[in-house]
């Protein structure tokens, strides 16, 4: 096995995640934050890590509607995520727009301008739901890098 | 033949190989311990390596408005020093340290290259976070060096004092330093010397830039400031400069402080050497970093020119008297 390939083998034991809040609620966002924190749910026993910045981001996870004040900031922190990237749709919103579907303001779903890779729907998900995506995540990111398990 | 010892001490023990191994072991372990005093699971020890795999697969975003030579050569300015530092540090029993001649004061010189590559980074890639992140990594250098250099005085003033008697002066090198407690106590557990260790104590999670005094990287709210910009192999080299720092800092403490051998057989002291460094880190970063929030920087401030500086002062004004 050549030495990129298992770098990139490797690589996946280390998904660090980034967290997009496309005008949500923050129910989503808060799920998200204690699926990391408390005890029960512990996100960092994959290797995951929440990231500050973009550029260090391989999981993307967009929560909200996409509402037409945050779109463009949302697709443009979205160009600055180096590839190869996974992204993960948490909550029913940026799937379909939820409660706030066909709302004035709404843009979603993201789907439209971002390729979206896992959806998680719930409102908001429950946190065993968000871990199995962003294990999913992890596979797929898997197969954009070309490797086998 | 002198400048190829050198250099392997540099690059294999204790510097390079060693100190990375060390620093990535007292990482993972960092992060683990954490994890389990929150009740978490935590990473596995593997975890600093697989991370550095995954960012040397990942693609290098140069911003187009940064200073192109300065933000690449930042890292390479910062590991370098830090390479460099590692072989300063004595393993007592095993390693002398590699110069002996006043190597406390080139060691104060080279500590704070890391957090000036962090610096020259951030004000180079052009974000106004890494300029926040700048001004605030000056801020806390300037805090948490004046402490620094008060327990270096003080631990060169007092074994001056014990090699030489009288008003001779001190003794800025590691090496008889170090032998001079191995022959008459580790100063840890000298009373006059006390308020400097606890300032040391302070110092470090002030110099590794983490809780409660990871401001300029403040993820949460100016999203890693100087480092925002980096990704792929550049923070990959970010965090090999973190990882040596860290050895540097444990193994000066307990160099300073703490330097008793209990075996003639090298292997025993290394291992004796490496639970010393472990106890250090556990006591002064992962408790401390597990248990609290940020500070803001004022406070920071203010608390390291008060607090810190003035058990070392107090160190440092005994010596001078008794």
């Amino acid at each position: 096995m050549s030495l990129d390939k298992m770098l990139k083998k490797l690589s996946v034991r280390s998904p660090w995640l980034f967290r997009i809040n496309a005008g949500s609620c923050n129910g989503c966002d808060v799920e998200l934050a204690t699926t990391a924190c408390i005890p029960r749910y512990d996100v960092e026993r994959f290797g995951c890590r929440y990231c500050g910045s973009p550029r260090h981001a391989d999981i993307v996870l967009i929560t909200g509607p996409l509402t037409t004040k945050v779109r463009d900031r949302v697709l443009r922190v979205w160009d600055e995520i180096p590839d190869p990237k996974v992204t993960v749709a948490v909550g029913i919103c940026p799937i379909s727009g939820g409660v706030f579907r066909e709302g004035y303001s709404i843009e979603g779903p993201i789907s439209r301008y971002i390729p979206v890779d896992v959806n998680v729907p719930g409102c908001p998900p429950r946190p065993q739901a968000i871990l199995e995506a962003v294990v999913l995540a992890r596979s797929i990111w898997m197969k954009k890098l070309g490797v086998e398990a | 033949m002198d400048t190829l010892f050198a250099v392997l001490h540099m690059c294999i023990f204790p510097g390079g190989v060693f100190a990375l191994t060390l620093g990535f072991f007292f990482k993972a372990l960092d992060r683990r311990v954490e994890a389990r005093l929150q009740r978490r699971v935590g990473p596995p020890l593997s975890q600093p390596w697989l991370d550095m795999a995954k960012l040397l697969t990942k693609e290098t975003l140069i911003p187009k408005t940064a200073c192109r030579p300065a933000f690449l050569l930042a890292p390479i300015f910062g590991f370098t020093g830090m390479a460099v530092c590692a072989a300063f540090i004595p393993v007592p029993g095993v390693f002398d340290g590699l110069f002996n001649m006043g190597d406390l004061l080139v060691l104060f010189y080279l500590l704070p290259i890391p957090a000036m590559a962090i610096m020259l980074g951030g004000s180079a890639s052009s974000s106004p976070f890494g300029a926040v992140g700048f001004s605030r990594e000056m801020l806390m250098m300037l805090a948490y060096e004046t402490p620094l250099l008060m327990i270096l005085l003080a631990v060169a003033m007092l074994v001056g004092k014990g090699l030489h008697g009288g008003d001779w002066g001190a003794e800025f090198s590691l090496l008889k330093i170090v032998s001079w407690q191995q022959h008459t106590g580790s100063l840890g557990f000298n009373p006059v010397m006390i308020p400097a260790f606890l300032a040391y104590l302070i110092f470090l999670p002030g110099t590794m830039g983490v809780l409660p005094f990871d401001i300029p990287e403040a993820e949460t709210e100016i999203i890693e400031g100087p480092l925002l910009e980096y990704g792929g192999p550049l923070l990959a080299l970010f965090q090999v400069t973190s990882a040596l720092k860290t050895f540097v800092v444990l193994g000066l403490g307990v160099a300073l402080f703490f330097p008793g051998t209990i075996s003639e057989w090298w292997p025993v002291n290394l291992l004796w050497f490496m639970l010393k460094c472990l106890g250090l880190m556990l006591l002064s970063l992962t408790l401390v970093k597990s248990a609290t929030g940020r500070f803001r920087i004022d406070q920071a401030f203010r608390f390291y020119v008060t607090v810190p500086t003035g058990l070392a002062l107090c160190s440092l004004i005994l010596v001078w008297v008794i």
